[in-house]
């Protein structure tokens, strides 16, 4: 009998054992909890950090860490084996800052006798005591950046002068609220509400001049009231004003959105006079300023939008000399752009980047164009991983791929910045996410035939679906983006079309939706013939349907 | 005016920024050029030697340093740089029009180095322009003396650092338009804008004391004072009553010139200077003995209510009456062509040639408080200098070369077609609008209205 019983005890403790660890973990009924968290990435070409060399090795994670990388790594029973033979492995790339996801607050109402010269602040644009966390409704929209590589992001609030406190999130997965850091700054802009006090940049400066003022005096009224003096006045708080005491105390950087030179110069200004931590945001122009970057202590974050070469696709033949002359300053003006980030390298300027603004197909083309133009793949690499990972201060657990960091990774089927590279997983924080690599090359024909607007009609399972398809001309490719139901409930989503091609005949693009936390692909192709498109829609795993489209009329000549 | 108390403050303001990055200073030898020094007479065939930046020598057969560049200038004009009192050229933006008292901005903060305007002006022979506040508000910001160092990237590179704080004032049709009319809001009558200018100086007042209280007894034992609210915009108004700043005052009106004298009289200012002045000539004994001067148009009126009653003989009656007085653009068009304007005055007025000078040198200088240092060619000053095919006043004038501090940024020679330090890496043609130059002075101020169209004239 003793001996049964304690044969009953040790069953159970190696029961409970089995518990503790998650690949055993308690019944899921929704089945949606994933099989392991246990990853074995093998024979993969791997670059741990920026500037190391690529070597073949294996990466393992488990519990959201990398738990072991390196040339002879042995791999657990139970872990999930991705065969990584040609695919390459660098850290998950950091998003210094994006709007994706966030929404806009809702506009505070006019009051009645509202004095322009003097409205509330809140009218007035400036709410720095406002959460950008309060406002991230659309996840689903902040994690198709994976596709691009991004693991990380720093999330902006929407408004004018100063909308609200900055976060970082992870995009990993739907059972995680994914925070990793809230009040990782105060966002500015040069932005006002047009006819309001502050109205103009001249307004802006003033106003922020005086905002930072008064805050270092409201908290030294509130240190006076905390101290052991008597009839000291209640300080009136003001939270617009509490707000800064973060930045006051060089906690948290006012993040400063700064795209021209002039812009860099005046938030600079401020930084000198006032004595906060700068992180100039979006930064578009850095000529000329090599030496007032070097000497300031601000954070640079490079905008990776690029401006359209228009002067190269101008046909300049019979144009007057006056006229070439001209074009000629565009086009070196415009390679001068392209070049810049190479030109801070070179000068031994760090700086990280941000996806503001920019599509997310143009992220690795931009960075390659910069590449084409003297940045080196290093320091690419190092701006979009070590360098903000410092910038954040999170560097301890992340911005590369060690034992313990987090597992955040991009994985690629050939040198994440050749040409032909396709990102095929971004794991972040140890969820993996796989993309389909539909590498047909999306050339385009007869672009015009195309570009306008589509009304589309598409036959499910669920029913019939109608909608609108818009096709943009670019240069001579076409960008697009088709409107859909919303799986996930009421109204219509916007997606944008990818990997569009049209030989003449036969046109295809592909979209992306998200149905229940999970990313589908929807593939669809068919023929053109005059202004009707006759073809399928395809969605791997689940069926192939109609779809068929005519193009509107246009309005405009 | 205590003139004494004033250098003093300007001197003091130097010493505060010597830490400051150095300009570019040049050497040259101008030789043989006839020589307008405005202050003390013509001198024919005669060298001016310029070391670094200051005119070091006038006289005959003085001979070149080493590596100095010689110019040889017979049968050539040489005048000091021309200044403009009125300017709102190479501004990123002129109006904060949403307040009727917006004395907590800076011009400093919006100058655009890349503004082509600077080019221009300089090939017209303008060194130093003062650039100004819009006339939108009762009081408007602080204005900053340039010198058009065209070249620099550096806004700070083209601050006159040795210049007093300058800020701008306005009266009559347009505050009231802007904020009466237009938001609902004072002034919107002419009494209204001496109210408004009165209370924000009474304000002031009682800012300054506040403050002295609490920093009288800061650090006190026992003190149970809390620090005051900061108001950038009652520091202004109080550094204005402090004697710190020179305001210059856009008007037209005789009676509005004469209410403001009376305004600053009962708040013990005493630098003020008025510009557009229409009816400058009708009050020309009060601007005399209790201004810094007047600012004016050489020909330009009815291009509303309020500027009818005007005449071309202005700086000549105002001059008559010994009123400082000078000629100036409010125009980037203008700037490049004030010698013509200058002119004027011995048409309509029979000015002499160093009275019609003495408009758009010294007397500027003199408004803005920098005429020790530039304004006119004498040993010790600045070596803004221009060199003119003739005399400057003869319709036949064109500026051959442009020195700022002794270095040429214009030279007729070497004058190529696209001057524009900044272009744009994806506009192939830029926007070019023709008739911003004439709307400089409520420029941006349409923003702010429904009733746009109102404000399509000039000033």
């Amino acid at each position: 009998m003793i001996r049964r019983l304690t044969a009953v005890f040790c069953l159970l403790s190696v029961i409970s054992l089995y518990r503790t660890s998650d690949s055993y973990a308690q019944s899921d009924p929704s089945g949606q909890r994933r099989v392991t968290d246990l990853y074995a990435i093998t024979n993969a070409q791997i670059v741990t950090s920026p500037g190391s060399d690529a070597f073949t090795g294996t990466i393992l994670i488990k519990n959201g860490l990398i738990s072991a990388v390196g040339k002879n790594v042995t791999i657990p029973k139970g872990a999930q084996v991705i065969k990584g033979d040609s695919l390459f492995i660098y850290p998950g790339f950091i998003d210094m800052g994006s709007q994706s996801g966030v929404k806009k607050p809702e506009e505070v109402k006019h009051p009645e006798n509202l004095d322009p010269s003097n409205p509330p602040n809140e009218i007035a644009g400036i709410s720095p005591e406002s959460s950008v966390l309060d406002y991230w409704k659309a996840h689903e929209e902040t994690m198709e950046w994976r596709k691009s590589g991004f693991t990380m992001v720093q999330l902006l609030p929407q408004g004018q002068m100063l909308p609200g406190n900055t976060a970082l999130v992870i995009l990993g997965d739907q059972s995680s609220n994914n925070i990793i850091r809230e009040n990782t700054g105060l966002y500015a802009q040069f932005e006002t509400h047009r006819g309001l006090y502050p109205g103009t940049t001249l307004g802006i400066m003033a106003k922020f001049r005086e905002l930072y003022k008064n805050a270092e005096l409201q908290s030294t009224h509130e240190s006076q009231y905390g101290s052991d003096q008597d009839g000291i006045r209640r300080p009136e708080l003001d939270h617009s004003l509490s707000a800064f005491y973060p930045v006051i105390n060089k906690e948290s950087p006012i993040i400063f959105r700064t795209e021209q030179a002039l812009e860099i110069r005046r938030a600079i200004k401020l930084q000198e006079e006032l004595g906060f931590g700068l992180t100039l945001f979006n930064v578009k122009e850095t000529a000329d300023l090599d030496a007032i970057l070097k000497e300031s202590s601000a954070n640079l974050i490079l905008s990776l939008d690029l401006p359209e070469d228009k002067a190269f696709k101008q046909d300049m033949e019979g144009a007057t000399e006056e006229a070439k002359t001209s074009h000629k300053r565009v086009e070196e003006a415009y390679k001068k752009a392209l070049s810049q980030a190479g030109q801070l390298e070179k000068a031994d300027i760090k700086f990280a980047f941000t996806t503001y603004g920019v599509k997310k197909q143009e992220v690795l083309k931009n960075i390659q164009k910069m590449i084409e133009n003297g940045l080196s793949t290093d320091a690419a690499l190092e701006a979009l991983t070590s360098t903000p990972a410092r910038m954040l201060n999170i560097d301890k657990y992340s911005g590369s791929i060690a034992s313990g960091k987090m597992a955040n990774l991009v994985i690629s089927d050939a040198p994440i910045f050749s040409k032909d590279a396709f990102i095929h997983y971004v794991m972040a924080d140890g969820y993996l996410y796989e993309f389909d690599a539909d590498k047909s090359k999306n050339g385009v024909k007869d672009a015009d035939k195309i570009a306008g607007k589509w009304s589309y009609t598409s036959e499910t399972p669920g029913g019939e679906s109608q909608g609108e398809i818009r096709f943009e001309k670019k240069g001579e490719n076409l960008t697009g983006e088709i409107d859909v139901d919303n799986p996930n409930g009421g109204g219509t989503i916007t997606r944008e079309l990818e990997n569009i091609s049209f030989d003449g005949k036969n046109l295809s693009f592909s979209f992306s939706i998200q149905v229940q936390g999970e990313e589908l692909t929807v593939n669809t192709k068919g023929l053109v013939e005059g202004d009707k498109f006759d073809g399928s829609i395809s969605i791997r795993d689940m069926g192939t349907y109609s779809l068929k489209a005519e193009k509107r009329p246009s309005t405009t000549f | 005016m205590n003139i004494y108390r004033y250098l003093a403050a300007a001197l003091l303001g130097m010493a505060a920024n010597v830490s400051i990055a150095q300009t570019p200073k040049g050497n040259v030898l101008i030789k043989n050029a006839t020589v307008l020094t405005v202050t003390q007479g013509t001198l024919e065939n005669t060298d001016v030697l310029v070391q670094d930046g200051t005119i070091k020598k006038i006289g005959t057969n003085l001979s070149a340093g080493k590596d100095m560049e010689s110019i040889d200038a017979s049968g050539m004009f040489l005048m000091p740089g021309i200044i403009d009192a009125h300017s709102h050229l190479a501004l990123d933006v002129v109006n904060e029009a949403t307040a009727p008292i917006t004395a907590e901005v800076k011009m400093s903060d919006v100058i655009n180095p890349f503004d082509v305007g600077i080019y221009r002006a300089l090939a017209g022979g303008t060194t130093v322009a003062h650039g100004l506040h819009g006339s939108a508000n009762a009081i408007g910001g602080e204005s900053i003396v340039m010198k058009f160092r065209y070249g620099t990237s550096d806004p700070a590179d083209i601050v006159m650092k040795e210049a007093p704080r300058t800020i701008k004032f306005a009266l009559g049709e347009n505050p009231t338009r802007v904020h009466g009319r237009g938001k609902n809001i004072q002034p919107r009558t002419r009494m209204g804008v001496e109210a408004v200018i009165r209370n924000g100086f009474n304000e002031a007042l009682q800012y300054q004391k506040s403050w002295k209280e609490y920093n009288e007894n800061k650090g006190k034992k026992n003190s149970t004072l809390t620090p005051p609210q900061f108001n950038l915009r009652l520091e202004t108004l109080s550094d204005i009553l402090n004697g710190e700043l020179i305001i210059h005052c856009h008007s037209y009106r005789a009676d509005e010139i004469y209410m403001l004298i009376n305004v600053c009289k009962d708040f013990g200012v005493d630098k003020l200077v008025f510009t557009h002045v229409n009816e400058g000539f009708k009050v020309a004994p009060e601007l005399a003995e209790y201004t810094m001067g007047a600012s004016v148009f050489s020909d330009w009126w009815a291009y509303k209510f309020e500027v009818y009653y005007s005449t071309a003989y202005n700086a000549a009656i105002l001059m008559a009456n010994n009123v400082v007085t000078s000629i100036n653009s409010d125009s980037d068009e203008l700037i490049r062509h004030l010698y013509h304007e200058a002119g004027k005055t011995q048409r309509y007025g029979g000015l002499t040639d160093d009275q019609a000078l003495s408009l758009i040198t010294i007397n500027p200088a003199k408004q803005l408080g920098i005429d020790e240092f530039v304004g006119s060619i004498e040993e010790g000053k600045q070596a803004d200098l221009v060199l003119f095919n003739t005399h400057p006043l003869s319709v036949y004038a064109v500026p051959q070369m442009t020195f700022v501090d002794g270095v040429k940024y214009f030279d007729i020679k070497n004058d190529d077609d696209d001057q524009r330090l900044k272009v744009s890496p994806s506009e192939l043609v830029e926007p070019v609008y023709l008739h911003a130059e004439h709307e400089r002075c409520m420029h941006g101020v349409e923003l702010f209205m429904e009733e746009g169209q109102l404000f399509n004239h000039a000033f």
